[in-house]
Formats: structure tokens, C-alpha cells, sequence
């Protein structure tokens, strides 16, 4: 088939799915399960295909929009990173798609469920595909709609609805910077065409920060990371696909497809932002009681990470020759963010599955203090899990040990202070990971709940397993480069003495905050860290709702007083009181026409038919 | 065949009208229901007849023109109609919602039903015959021919303040449509054409433009005359206190529709004639329509608990769009707001719609006192939704091309300009959502549950459900494929506007 073909197919099955269930599926969840999941297979086929088929480039565009010399187009580019990505969303969405087959089977809305997540799938592979800045956008808010709809999937508890408004809400206050960034880029370089950018474009701070605001709120950046944790109040299998694999990862995307458009000090700026996001994150997992919340902020950690090796790798080197200082971008922040990028997709949807898996088990109980004891009960979950567990720490042999590497090895070279921030966030990975695993699956059981608890069933477990095996060989060069094509070649390795540097630091780290975990956690009936550092314990707690706290007190103590304030003065003219007083026009107007129309509506109809009727008379000759 | 096309331009606006008559004469209930919906399916079959034929490189000029003596040759009035690539999107608009508005009111159980529905016909006339009028004269008649009904339909079926909201539209839109008259007036008179005719008009002003000064105070006079209709800030008290009381199928109209007029005439006749009156207006009508409509009615409407009140306030911010993408006189801001008028008036009308079949199954439009009615009435939750991410410019719906048009234009006027309006959108997102959790979300207020222990509310019947699939149908396709009108839209707008600004990237925008 013509790649342009199979690439439109690709993206309008789902959208075609959502119409249906929209439509006709209503209430014939099963048929939208099946549908959905169809559909998602079909994406999963074609992709690979056309993946495989080493067809890149190739040239498909169409236009959708014209006024004057504005034109908006429909185009795809695909290169070796959209196809990367394209793999990402298209087979991590079809194993969270069987997934949700067993997770929601009893869900009364689960024709919206399936709907919701085919919307999603639409928009996320709009945004992989797009050739220009304003399709990103289109999809970018479309996928944030999609998001909106599926965290306030249960709508009746008020606690889902807010964390889906919150979401949305705070998504657009990045696409704010994200909009402004793409008109000043359109203004300045007179198109936003991806492929024509890299060919030529006006250098500037402004822009390249602007676009960064997009990719701060989708991938949870500081300061805009308040919306993903809350989100985690949607169903499971969404927090895997959407709040861990692909959407959040799309920031990163959009970093890497805009690659060209970067200066130093925007840079610098980004590598800030990801590594302080990465540190602030992980020093809340440790304090979180809740299984999803703690994967929730692990995300945001790693997604810090991806961001901060975006940043550091992409940084301009400088060089002299002959007294002439050129300026070179480099990419090899593409290629770790990428790398992490990919890993990460696989092993945290394979810990959010599994975490979903253990709250389907244990009747939703989500609290980790209340479990314990899994291990025998969800043989097939743990194994997994602990697989997930070790990539995600960083064990040698799995996918995250690579990943992680590549972006330690980065700032290793670029920058120390990075560097030592980085390592110190890794050893809070080990830690708050054990942390969970242990008391999830080890020890005694803790609650009726986790006494009951039961292995879930085959179209739960075998996503876990797929992951689990992409979990071990994704970081792989034989799995990668096939798979990334020239986006692999990009990483950066680590040779010599920095190599054995790296090794050292990773599986030291490892190790610490793994041991510390297990030996702190010993016995996990309440927990210890709050027992023995109540001070230290306080301060993570109150960090983590710092942020929040700021910004409720800005939107209920500054936005809705203004607003009230406003309000109260537009009122006052509204009821009319200072009508008479304030003079100017309103008032002339006012008394001009009440003065015609004395307030009665028949008068004014009479003066019209008597304004009509007189014209006419004039003109016919009456008189 | 283009005098047949002609003609069926004529029987779209006279088929309500006629229809009014007769119903007005006394026919009989039942056959007035049944001739009433006649009567507004015929004009909206017409007009996607006429979108369908009108030539694909044909927006620059008039069609399916007709010119009809009306005994007022004398002034140079004559019932001229014709549709170019502005008037057709409007038009198409019109019969659109003219035919939503319509199926509701048939279905809406109204006392003295005959009498609405008269009204509403009357309404519907009028506004397919400002659209259509080629002739200035008659653009504004059929404009005073709408206005009318409305006045009274609020009047008599209005909610909370009707005769206080009745009086005050009264007086403000009357008074607007006054001054408008009086630019109107002047520019036939000034131009020497001996016409109302447009496209004479047209000609001659080409061919010899009024003397700066002149179209200064025109343009005033017109900004304001349309800006009072459009709700211009400080223009707009009139709005949401009328919207609030007014019932949802007139509201649905006149907000949806009648109030397009305004920006109608600025674009069609006040851009085009008065080039110079336009730039010297730039900067006071971007600021008015910035700081006023966009930032200041935006937090205003933040403070609404009101759910009318709210979407009134939210028309009249989404109207500061509509005045911004004027301001910036280039082709992409004018073709921006001709897309953004469809989109609003589909939108808007929507939501009024759905706020009324909210109110019947809560018995309030307080937005502290409903909650959890997603759970009794999903497709109704889902259509609000719906009609709200369109209406806070999501793309995939027609709204969204609007203001990305404006937003483009508007940044080569002033950049910080741009970014208040897009710190608006940010603000309409957060009324926008924080009334759907309100009304649908969370579980039930006190006052909703006794409510619904008397009244088990039930979702959305037929009558209701087909005019809100109608408009969500219409948004979504113009979301998925703008270009069914922006291509007329684009051929119609002046080349003479794109030379005073943003025609190209080298050429600087008006002078602040």
C-alpha cells in the first residue's frame, strides 16, 4: 500500500471509531470495547508496516485552511523520530487497549471509556505525524481534550471531576506560551513547515521558550507539574497510556521535532527546569502512600530527566578555527531524551499495569501500608512488576540502565552540577521504587482487602508480560537502532574511563537507595520514614503541596476577588444606578432614547410602522 | 438557471414571513405548528442548495441576484438580494440556526405558542434578509424587522427582569441601530452615488474615495452604531441582562444570529468603503474590544453564577475577538472573524439552548445549586460539552479556525495585543469547565435532589436532542473542514484591505 495511504489510514481509524461509538455504541459497551481495541490492533499492524518498511520522507501534504497569505496544512513527516514515536504510541496503546478489555469489563460507562481512549489515540498520532507547528497544535489540544475526558471518566466523585478541569486548565496555560511561540515563529520565519524550519530560520530565545512552555505543561515541567498528579484519579489503564507512556512524553516530542529552533540560553533553561523537575518529583515519591501516586510522580522525575537531557545535549558548542568562532547544535540531547523516552514508555506502562492489576486484585485499595503479602497471590503480577522495578532503578541488563546512563554520561560531560543533581535524584529512584515494592509485595498482609487479593485475568496479564519482555530488551542496540534508525545513532555512549565513571556511580546508586529502602521499611504497618524523621517527613509533605497551596490561593484570593471586584462595579451599571450620574454617551443615549420611547415596546413598534409607512407614502408621490 | 437560483433566494426569506401572515390571519394551532416548521426547514434546504452551487472561484462577486422595485427608486432604494462570499457563510448561518431555533420552539410547549412561533418567524426572515440584501436600505430594514420580535418575545415570554431587560435592549439597540442609520445615511449621501446599492456604492467610492475626515466621523459613527449592537465594551450592559431574560429560542436567534449584523456591516460595508476611517479606528476599537471585551468581561464572567448570565457575559467576550481580528484590517483578521461569527452563532446558540433544557430538569439556572446531572441525563451532559469546547475554541470545532486566524493577524498589530487574547483563552477555559463540573459533575446539591425527587429528569427527548445535533454537526464539520466557507470568505475580502496591512510579512501593520 502507499505509505500516504497507509499513514492517513492509520490516523482516521481511530477517529473513526470514536464517531461510531459516539453515535451508535452507546450502550453496547462490549461492542466499543471491541471496536476500540480493534481499531487499536489495525493502528498497531499498519504502523509496524510501515516502520519496517523503511519508507521515510515521504512527501504528503494538504491544505486546510487559506485566508490571504495564511495557510494552515495537513501534512505528515515522517522521519526515523516519528516512527520511533509512532511504534511507541501505536504498540503501547494496543497492549493498554486488551488491558482495559479485563480493567473496565464492569465499568457501566465503558462505551465513553473506549470512545475516550480511541479520541486519544487520534490526537496523540496527530501529533507524531504532523509536518508543521499549528497541526501540533491542533492535535496538542485535542490529546489535552481527550485527557479532560478520561481522568473525569468516574465524573460522580467530585475528586475526578477537578483533577480533569485542573488538567485541562493547566495544559492551556502552557499552550498560552505554546500559541504565542508558534505565531511569532510563523511571523518571523514566514512559515512553520517542520522540514523547511530546519532548513532555514531566524535564531531566538523567545521563541524557542515560548514553544518550551507547550511542552512544560504537557510533560508536567515546573512549574505547570500540579495537573499530573491529581490525574492519576482516572481509570488505571489511562494513567498508563496517557499520564506515563505516550502523552506527557509528547513534551519531550515536540523538544526533539523543534530541535533546530533552540538557542543556548533556552537551553540552559530547559536543562534547569527538567533536572530541578526530576529532583523536586522524586523527593515527593518518597512521602506518597498511594501506589499511583507514587508511580505519578516518578513520571514527573523521569520525565525531568528526558527534559534535562534535552537541555544538556543539545547545548551549542563552540570552537575557534582561525580566529573565527562557529557555533555547532548538537543532538545528542535527541538521542538520550528519545532513548529515556522509549524505556520509559515500556517499563512505567508495564508498573502502571501492574499497579492497576494489584488495585483490581485488592478491590481498589490503592494505600501501599495496606497491602503487603502479594507476592504469592499475583505470582504473574510481581514478576512482572519486579521487572519493571529493576529497569526503572537502573539494573544492569535492563532497558533504564542503558537509557538512564546515556543521560548521566551527558551531564557528566556538560555540566557537574547537573550531574551531581541527577545522581542524587537516581538514588531517590531506588529508594522510593523498593519502597513500594516491598511493601506492595513483600512482608505480611495488611488489610482484608490484600487478604483477598487475586491474580487478574489473561487479557490483564499478557499486556504485562509483552511490556515485561520490552522492558528488558528495549534498551538494547539490536532492539533500538532497528527500531530508531538514525535517532539511535544520536545517543551518546560512554567509552574509557568515563564508561567504568558512569557504571560505577549507576550501580552504586542503585544499590544505596535499594538497601536503604529495604532495611528502612523492614516492618511497614504505618509508615517509618513519618515515625523517625517527623521533621524531614513534613518537609517533603509540605513541599509537594507547596506548589498547590500557591496556586489555589492565587486563584481563589487574587483571580476570583478581581473578578468579583469587576463584577461588583459592572452591576452597578448594569442595575443602572449610575446611569444618570456618570454623563458621556451612555447617558445622552440613554435620555435621547427614552426620551422617543418612554420604555414601552409597543411605542417603538408603532414608530417603526409609522417611520416605514410615512417613507413610502413620500416616496410613491402621496405627498 | 441563476434566475431560478434568484428566486429560491427569495422564497428562503419570504416563506417565514409569508408563513408569519398567514399564521398572524388565524389559522387553527394545529395547522400553524405544522406550517411553522415548513417554514424553517424550507429556507435552511434553500440555503445549503445555494452553498452547494455557488461557484468554487466565485466569492469576489454577488450571485443569484434579483432586484425588485419597491416604489422607493427615488431614494436609489431597491429590494436588491444576491449572496457574495461573505453574505452566504452568515446566510448559511441563519437558516442553520433559524432552523434549530425553530424545532425547539415547536417542541418547547410555549404559552400562546401560535404567537411565538409567528414571531419567531418574523425573526427568521429578517435575518435571512439582512444577509441577503444587497442594498444597504434594506440590509438595515430587515434588521429593524428582526429587532422587533425580539424586543417582544422578551417581553412577553421572558425570564427574571423581562420588563426591565425588555426596556434596556430597547433603548441600547435601538439607539445603536440609530447611529449605524445615520452613518449609513451619510455614506449615501457623502459618496454622491444616488444609491443604497452596494455594489454601486462600491464603484464609485473606488473610483473616488470620501475625503479622510469625512470617513473618520463615519466610521465613528458606524463603529459605534455597530459596536453597540455587537456589544462593544462599555457598550454591552444590555447583553447578558437581556440574554438572561430572554427566551432560549429568541436568545438562541438573536444572540446566534442578530447580533452578527453589526460586525456584518463593518466588514462589508464599513471596511471596504471607509479604508482611511478604519486605520485612523484601529487602535481604540483594539483596545476597547481587548481590555474591555476580552480581559475585563472574561474575569467578569468568572464571577457569573448565573448559568444565562455566564453565557451572555461569555458572548460578549467572544464578540472582543470578533472586534480585534477587525482591527488588524488585514484579510487573514477579517476572514478570521467571518469564520469566528459562523462558528459563535452556532456555538451560542447551542449552549443557550442547552441551558434551557438544563433549567427544566433543575428548575434553576443557579450554578451552586445543581451538580451530578451526568448521571440522570448523559447525552445532554455530553452535548453541553460539547457545545462548550467548541465555544472555548477547541480545535475540531469551527471556533477554533476563527480565533486562530485573528490570533494570527493580530500579532503583526501588536504582540502584546496577541497575548491578552490568548491569556482570554485561557480564561474562558476556566468558566467554561468550572460550569460543566457544576451543572453535571460531583453529586447533587440539596436543592437538585428534592428537585429530582419530584421531577425524575430524564434526558434529552427529540425535540430537543435534533437541534442540538443539528449545530453540533455544524461545528464539527466546519472544525474538520473549514474550507467549506473560508475559500468564499477569502475571495470576497478586498484586495484593498490586505494592501493597508498584513497582505505580506514585509509590510508593517496600521500605526498605533
Amino acid at each position: 500500500m502507499n505509505p500516504v495511504h497507509t499513514t492517513l489510514l492509520i490516523l482516521l481509524l481511530p477517529l473513526f471509531s470514536a464517531a461510531v461509538i459516539a453515535l451508535g455504541l452507546r450502550r453496547q459497551g462490549a461492542w466499543a470495547a471491541g471496536l476500540s481495541t480493534a481499531v487499536a490492533g489495525a493502528i498497531a499492524i499498519l504502523s509496524g508496516q510501515l516502520i519496517f518498511s523503511g519508507q521515510r520522507n515521504f512527501p504528503a501534504a494538504w491544505e486546510w485552511l487559506r485566508l490571504g497569505d495564511f495557510v494552515v496544512s495537513l501534512g505528515f513527516k515522517f522521519d526515523d523520530l516519528a516512527a520511533l514515536m509512532l511504534f511507541v504510541v501505536s504498540f503501547v496503546g494496543f497492549l493498554i487497549h486488551i488491558f482495559s478489555l479485563g480493567y473496565m469489563r464492569a465499568d457501566a460507562a465503558r462505551a465513553r471509556f473506549f470512545g475516550g481512549l480511541s479520541i486519544f489515540m487520534f490526537s496523540m498520532l496527530g501529533i507524531v505525524l504532523a509536518d508543521n507547528l499549528f497541526m501540533i497544535f491542533i492535535f496538542w489540544e485535542l490529546v489535552g481534550f481527550s485527557s479532560y475526558l478520561l481522568i473525569g471518566h468516574w465524573h460522580e466523585r467530585t475528586a475526578a471531576a477537578e483533577a480533569a478541569k485542573k488538567a485541562f486548565i493547566v495544559n492551556r496555560v502552557g499552550d498560552f506560551g505554546f500559541l504565542l511561540g508558534i505565531i511569532m515563529c510563523y511571523w518571523s520565519n514566514g512559515t512553520v513547515n517542520l522540514t523547511a524550519l530546519g532548513a532555514q530560520h531566524v535564531p531566538s530565545t523567545l521563541i524557542a521558550l515560548l514553544l518550551f512552555c507547550g511542552a512544560a505543561g504537557k510533560s508536567a515541567q515546573l512549574p505547570l507539574q500540579v495537573w499530573l498528579p491529581d490525574a492519576m484519579e482516572g481509570p488505571t489503564p489511562v494513567s498508563a497510556l496517557i499520564h506515563a507512556a505516550t502523552m506527557v512524553a509528547a513534551g519531550i516530542y515536540l523538544l526533539c521535532r523543534i530541535n533546530v529552533l533552540m538557542v543556548p540560553e533556552a537551553l540552559t533553561v530547559i536543562m534547569w527546569i527538567g533536572t530541578l523537575t526530576a529532583l523536586y518529583a522524586a523527593l515527593c515519591a518518597v512521602v506518597q502512600r498511594d501506589i499511583k501516586k507514587v508511580l505519578a510522580y516518578s513520571t514527573l522525575s523521569q520525565l525531568g530527566y528526558m527534559v534535562a537531557a534535552f537541555g544538556l545535549g543539545s547545548l551549542t558548542l563552540r570552537h575557534e578555527m582561525g580566529g573565527v568562532v562557529h557555533e555547532m547544535v548538537v543532538a545528542t540531547g535527541v538521542g538520550a531524551a528519545m532513548f529515556h523516552l522509549t524505556t520509559h514508555a515500556f517499563f512505567k506502562a508495564l508498573l502502571f499495569l501492574g499497579s492497576g492489576s494489584v488495585i483490581h486484585g485488592c478491590h481498589h485499595e490503592q494505600d501501599i501500608f495496606k497491602m503487603g503479602g502479594l507476592r504469592a497471590k499475583m505470582p504473574l503480577t510481581f514478576i512482572t512488576f519486579t521487572l519493571g522495578v529493576l529497569a526503572i532503578i537502573g539494573m544492569p541488563g535492563l532497558a533504564g540502565f542503558f537509557s538512564k546512563d546515556a543521560i548521566l554520561y551527558l551531564a557528566l560531560e556538560k555540566n557537574t552540577a547537573v550531574f551531581a543533581v541527577l545522581v542524587f535524584t537516581a538514588v531517590l529512584t531506588s529508594f522510593y521504587m523498593i519502597r513500594l515494592w516491598k511493601l506492595t509485595f513483600w512482608g505480611t498482609v495488611r488489610s482484608d482487602h490484600a487478604a483477598q487479593a487475586h491474580e487478574s485475568g489473561f487479557t490483564m496479564t499478557l499486556p504485562l508480560v509483552v511490556l515485561a519482555v520490552l522492558s528488558i530488551i528495549g534498551g538494547y542496540a539490536g532492539f533500538f537502532s532497528r527500531l530508531a534508525g538514525a535517532v539511535a545513532d544520536l545517543v551518546p555512549e560512554a567509552t574509557g574511563a568515563a564508561h567504568s565513571t558512569i557504571l560505577l556511580v549507576s550501580l552504586g546508586v542503585m544499590l544505596t537507595g535499594a538497601s536503604g529502602a529495604w532495611l528502612f521499611y523492614a516492618s511497614a504497618e504505618t509508615d517509618s520514614l513519618e515515625g523517625k524523621f517527623r521533621l524531614g517527613f513534613r518537609g517533603l509533605t509540605g513541599l509537594k503541596e507547596s506548589f498547590d497551596r500557591l496556586y489555589t490561593y492565587y486563584v481563589a484570593k487574587v483571580q476570583q476577588r478581581l473578578a468579583m471586584l469587576l463584577n461588583f462595579i459592572e452591576q452597578i451599571f448594569l442595575a443602572g444606578l449610575l446611569i444618570r450620574g456618570l454623563g458621556g454617551v451612555v447617558t445622552l443615549i440613554g435620555y435621547g432614547a427614552r426620551s422617543l420611547y418612554t420604555g414601552s415596546l409597543h411605542t417603538y413598534v408603532y414608530w417603526f410602522l409609522l417611520g416605514t409607512a410615512l417613507l413610502w407614502a413620500f416616496a410613491v408621490g402621496i405627498f | 438557471m441563476n434566475s431560478l437560483h434568484a428566486q429560491l433566494l427569495q422564497l428562503a426569506i419570504a416563506t417565514p414571513l409569508v408563513a408569519a401572515l398567514i399564521m398572524a390571519g388565524g389559522l387553527p394551532k394545529r395547522f400553524a405548528v405544522k406550517l411553522a416548521g415548513v417554514a424553517f426547514v424550507v429556507p435552511a434546504l434553500i440555503a445549503a442548495w445555494l452553498w452547494q452551487q455557488f461557484p468554487a472561484e466565485g466569492g469576489a462577486s454577488y450571485h443569484y441576484l434579483s432586484n425588485l422595485d419597491t416604489g422607493l427608486g427615488r431614494f436609489g432604494i431597491t429590494l436588491k438580494l444576491g449572496l457574495n462570499g461573505i453574505a452566504l457563510p452568515l446566510f448559511l448561518l441563519a437558516a442553520t440556526v433559524g432552523l434549530a431555533a425553530g424545532l425547539y420552539a415547536l417542541r418547547s410547549g410555549a404559552e400562546r405558542l401560535r404567537l411565538y412561533l409567528t414571531l419567531l418567524l418574523i425573526m427568521q426572515g429578517g435575518l435571512l434578509g439582512v444577509f441577503a440584501s444587497v442594498d444597504i436600505f434594506f440590509f438595515y430594514f430587515f434588521h429593524e424587522l428582526a429587532l422587533i420580535p425580539t424586543f417582544i418575545m422578551v417581553g412577553l415570554w421572558g425570564g427574571r427582569d423581562r420588563n426591565y431587560a425588555a426596556m434596556k435592549m430597547t433603548i441600547y439597540l435601538t439607539a445603536g441601530a440609530l447611529l449605524s442609520l445615520l452613518g449609513l445615511i451619510a455614506i449615501y449621501v457623502k459618496s454622491g452615488a444616488q444609491s443604497f446599492d452596494l455594489i454601486e456604492l462600491k464603484a464609485v467610492l473606488a473610483h473616488q474615495g470620501l475625503a479622510p475626515t469625512v470617513q473618520k466621523y463615519i466610521f465613528g459613527l458606524l463603529l459605534f452604531g455597530f459596536g453597540t449592537l455587537v456589544s462593544l465594551w462599555p457598550l454591552h450592559t444590555w447583553a447578558p441582562l437581556g440574554y438572561g431574560a430572554a427566551p432560549s429560542s429568541a436568545a438562541m436567534l438573536h444572540a446566534g444570529v442578530l447580533k452578527k449584523f453589526g460586525l456584518y456591516g463593518l466588514i462589508q460595508i464599513a471596511l471596504p468603503l471607509l479604508p482611511v476611517g478604519a486605520q485612523t479606528w484601529a487602535w481604540p476599537l483594539a483596545l476597547l474590544a481587548g481590555i474591555g471585551n476580552v480581559l475585563v468581561i472574561g474575569l467578569i464572567t468568572l464571577a457569573q453564577r448565573d448559568l444565562k448570565q455566564m453565557l451572555g457575559y461569555s458572548s460578549v467576550m467572544h464578540m472582543g475577538y470578533c472586534f480585534l481580528g477587525i482591527a488588524c484590517l488585514s484579510t487573514i483578521g477579517s476572514g478570521g472573524v467571518v469564520l469566528l461569527m459562523v462558528a459563535h452563532g452556532l456555538s451560542v446558540a447551542l449552549l443557550f439552548m442547552l441551558a434551557t433544557s438544563v433549567h427544566h430538569r433543575t428548575h434553576t439556572f443557579d450554578l451552586t445549586e445543581m451538580g451530578g446531572l451526568a448521571q440522570k441525563t448523559p447525552v445532554l451532559a455530553a452535548c453541553f460539552v460539547a457545545g462548550t469546547m467548541a465555544s472555548i475554541g477547541l480545535p475540531a470545532f469551527a471556533n477554533f479556525w476563527g480565533e486562530l486566524a485573528i490570533f494570527v493577524a493580530l500579532w503583526k498589530f501588536s504582540p502584546g495585543l496577541t497575548a491578552v487574547a490568548v491569556a482570554g483563552v485561557v480564561i474562558s477555559a476556566i468558566y467554561g469547565l468550572r460550569a460543566v463540573a457544576r451543572i453535571f459533575f460531583g453529586p447533587p446539591s440539596e436543592h437538585l435532589q428534592q428537585v429530582m425527587a419530584q421531577h425524575p429528569p430524564a434526558d434529552l427527548g427529540w425535540g430537543e436532542r435534533l437541534p442540538a445535533l443539528i449545530l453540533l454537526a455544524a461545528l464539527l464539520w466546519l472544525g474538520f473542514y473549514p474550507q467549506a466557507l473560508s475559500r468564499s470568505i477569502d475571495q470576497a475580502l478586498p484586495v484593498g484591505l490586505a494592501k493597508v496591512s498584513v497582505g505580506s510579512v514585509t509590510v508593517s501593520p496600521a500605526q498605533p
